[in-house]
C-alpha cells in the first residue's frame, strides 16, 4: 500500500515585490517547501505508520524543486523517498496542467490508494491543483479536511464544512486537501535531517510521462500592480490612551468612517 | 441548445454572482446541480435556461457526483465553467475541468470573451500583482459564489440524471455553535489576530463592535489552530475578501495574506503593540501600543 503527499518548493509572495511595469520580483525571496504542506507530511506520515504503507512525496515544477536542499527538506518531514519531476517548462504552469502532470506521476508510481495534499499552496493558492488531480484519475476528492482515520480503501475522513464539521466514508482511493490546522507538523531533529540525504530520490522526464494533451491553451497577456488606495500611515500618540481614543474617534467622524 | 456557459451548484443556491458573470458573457447560460432538488428548484427560477439536476442516494455528499457532474459538461462543452469557493464546490469544478482539459483560473476580477478567446484579469501571488490571461478554449472559473439569485420571470426545465456515485457516504454532521456572518454586508468590521491574549478576551472585541456597530473577524490563526471563531470570520488571501467603510485591526501583524482581504477598505486602524509591524505602513490610523488600555479607551470615546 501506498501513500503519496504532494508538495510544491516554492517561494512566499511576502518577499516578492511587484515593479511598476508588472513584472515579479522574486530576487530576494528564498525558496522551501510551501507553507501548508508540512501538515499534509505530518498526516500522512500518521497514517502511513498505522496502515504499515509506504509514504511517497511527489513534487512537479520549474528548475530548482529537484536541488539536494529541496529534496532533503521534503525527506527530512517523514517521507520515505520522494518523486521529482523537475521541468523548467512547469516553471509558469497553470493548476490543470500542474494537476495532470501530477496524474500522471501517480499512475507511473501505481499501486498508489491515498493521495495527500496540503491546504493551498502559499504563492498561487488556487486550492485547485488537488480537485482537478482527483478528477484526472476519476477518484473522489475532499478538501478542508481536519481529520483523517482508517486505512486506505476504508477511510473515516472529517472535513470542514460551512458551518460545521461532517464525517464521510470513503471506499476505494481518494485525494485529501488537508486544511492547515488538520494537524501541528514537528520541526525536523538533527536525526531527521541527516537520514534524509540517506533516502532515495527518483526523478521522473517529463516528457516520458503519459500527460493528456489539454484543450485549453492559457497565455499570460500581462501583469500589472495592482492600483491600492493610497494611506495616510498617520501615527496616533499613544501615552495617554483616553486621548488616544478621543483623537481616533475625531479623526474617524471626520473620515465619515463611523 | 449548448449552452455557452455552465455554473456548478453544491449543497446551497448561493450563485448569484456566478450567473451574472455568466449571464455577461453572452449565449445560454445551463446549471448543473449535484446538492437537493430544492437547490435545482431555486436556481432553474433564477433566469438560467437550463438545469440539470444529478439525482444521488440521500447520503452521499455533493463531490460524490463529481463524475455525473463532469459527464453532464462535457456532454455539451462550453467556454467557460464556473463554480462557487465551498469546498465541494472546487471538487466538482475541479472534476470538470479535468475533463474538458481546461485550464482553472480562480481570483478574476474580470472575465470577457474576445473571438476565439476568453479574457480573464486576475489576481495572482497572494494578490500582489493582476495578470491578465487569454484562453483558447474552456476555462474553469473559481469565484464568489453570491447570494442566493432572485429569481427572474418562469422557470427552466429541470433535467434529471442518475448519478453514479462515487464511494462517499456522509456519516455524521454536527453544525457548530459559532454565529454565522456575512461580513461582506457589514459597513464596519473589527479584525482580531494574535495579539489578543485569550479568548474570554473577545468578550471586549464584543463590546467594541457594539460601540462601532461593526461586526467581529480575525485573522487565519484565530479561525485556525485557535478556534476561537468560525472558519467565515476569517480575514486573507484564502478567507474573505472585504471592503467596508472602517476595518480596524486589533494585534495583527499585518501579513501580506491577511492584508490582501482589506485593500478595499476605506479606512484602515490598527492598534499592535510592535511599532515595527509590517501593519502601520498599511493603515490611515496608527496606535502603538498595549491593546488592553487602547481597547477600553475607544470604547469609552465612543460612548
Amino acid at each position: 500500500m501506498r501513500i503519496v503527499v504532494t508538495y510544491k518548493w516554492t517561494c512566499d509572495p511576502e518577499e516578492a515585490t511587484v515593479r511598476a511595469d508588472g513584472t515579479v520580483d522574486w530576487s530576494r525571496a528564498k525558496p522551501g517547501i510551501s507553507t501548508y504542506d508540512p501538515v499534509a507530511m505530518e498526516l500522512a506520515r500518521r497514517l502511513a505508520d498505522a496502515a504499515g504503507a509506504e509514504l511517497i512525496g511527489l513534487t512537479a515544477g520549474g528548475k530548482g524543486v529537484g536541488t539536494p536542499i529541496a529534496a532533503k527538506a521534503a525527506l527530512s518531514r517523514g517521507l520515505d523517498r520522494v518523486v521529482i519531476i523537475e521541468d523548467e517548462s512547469l516553471r509558469e504552469a497553470g493548476r490543470s496542467e500542474l494537476a495532470a502532470v501530477l496524474a500522471a506521476a501517480v499512475r507511473r508510481i501505481g499501486d498508489v490508494d491515498l493521495i495527500i495534499t496540503g491546504d493551498s499552496s502559499v504563492d498561487v493558492a488556487a486550492k485547485m491543483v488537488p480537485t482537478v488531480l482527483a478528477g484526472e484519475l476519476g477518484w473522489p476528492a475532499v478538501a478542508e479536511v481536519t481529520a483523517v482515520t482508517g486505512q486506505a480503501g476504508a477511510l473515516r475522513v472529517e472535513r470542514a464544512i460551512p458551518g460545521g464539521v461532517q464525517v464521510l466514508e470513503i471506499s476505494g482511493p481518494a485525494v485529501l486537501a488537508a486544511s492547515a490546522d488538520a494537524a501541528v507538523p514537528h520541526v525536523p531533529g538533527m536525526k531527521e535531517l541527516l537520514a534524509a540525504g540517506k533516502k532515495p530520490v527518483d526523478r521522473l522526464e517529463l516528457t516520458a510521462l503519459d500527460v493528456p494533451a489539454r484543450s485549453a491553451v492559457m497565455t499570460v497577456t500581462g501583469r500589472a500592480r495592482p492600483e491600492r488606495k493610497a494611506r495616510k500611515g498617520q501615527l496616533i500618540d499613544t501615552s495617554d490612551p483616553a486621548t488616544a481614543a478621543a483623537e481616533l474617534v475625531t479623526a474617524l467622524r471626520a473620515a465619515g468612517a463611523l | 441548445m449548448s449552452v455557452n456557459a455552465w455554473i456548478i451548484v453544491g449543497d446551497q443556491p448561493t450563485v448569484g454572482n456566478l450567473i451574472t458573470v455568466a449571464r455577461s458573457l453572452g449565449g445560454p447560460v445551463g446549471a448543473v446541480v449535484a446538492g437537493p432538488r430544492s437547490v435545482a428548484e431555486t436556481v432553474a427560477a433564477s433566469g438560467v435556461d437550463r438545469v440539470v439536476w444529478c439525482r444521488a442516494p440521500g447520503d452521499v455528499p455533493a463531490e460524490a457526483c463529481a463524475p455525473a457532474v463532469a459527464d453532464v459538461v462535457a456532454a455539451d462543452p462550453p467556454r467557460v465553467v464556473l463554480s462557487g469557493r465551498n469546498p465541494s464546490e472546487r471538487v466538482l469544478l475541479g472534476a470538470a475541468a479535468a475533463r474538458l482539459g481546461a485550464a482553472v483560473v480562480t481570483g478574476a476580477r474580470s472575465v470577457a470573451i474576445d473571438g476565439g478567446d476568453v479574457i480573464v484579469v486576475n489576481a495572482v501571488f497572494g494578490d500582489i500583482a493582476d495578470e491578465t490571461v487569454a484562453v483558447s478554449g474552456p476555462v474553469a472559473l473559481l469565484l464568489d459564489g453570491g447570494p442566493v439569485p432572485p429569481t427572474a420571470g418562469g422557470s427552466a426545465p429541470i433535467e434529471e440524471v442518475s448519478a453514479a456515485p462515487l464511494p462517499l457516504k456522509v456519516i455524521e454532521t454536527r453544525m457548530h455553535d459559532f454565529d454565522e456572518v456575512d461580513l461582506n454586508s457589514a459597513h464596519r468590521v473589527i479584525g482580531v489576530g494574535r495579539g489578543l491574549k485569550a479568548k474570554e478576551d473577545l468578550a471586549m472585541m464584543e463590546e467594541l463592535a457594539q460601540a462601532l456597530e461593526a461586526e467581529v473577524a480575525c485573522s487565519r490563526p484565530v479561525a485556525e489552530g485557535l478556534n476561537w471563531m468560525g472558519k467565515d470570520r476569517y480575514i486573507g488571501s484564502s478567507g474573505a475578501h472585504i471592503a467596508p467603510q472602517l476595518y480596524l485591526t486589533v494585534g495583527i501583524s499585518g501579513q501580506l495574506q491577511h492584508m490582501v482581504g482589506v485593500t478595499g477598505a476605506e479606512t484602515i486602524v490598527a492598534i499592535n503593540s510592535d511599532p515595527n509591524a509590517a501593519v502601520f505602513q498599511q493603515t490611515d490610523y496608527g496606535l502603538v501600543g498595549d491593546l488592553y488600555q487602547l481597547v477600553p479607551a475607544i470604547i469609552a470615546a465612543l460612548k
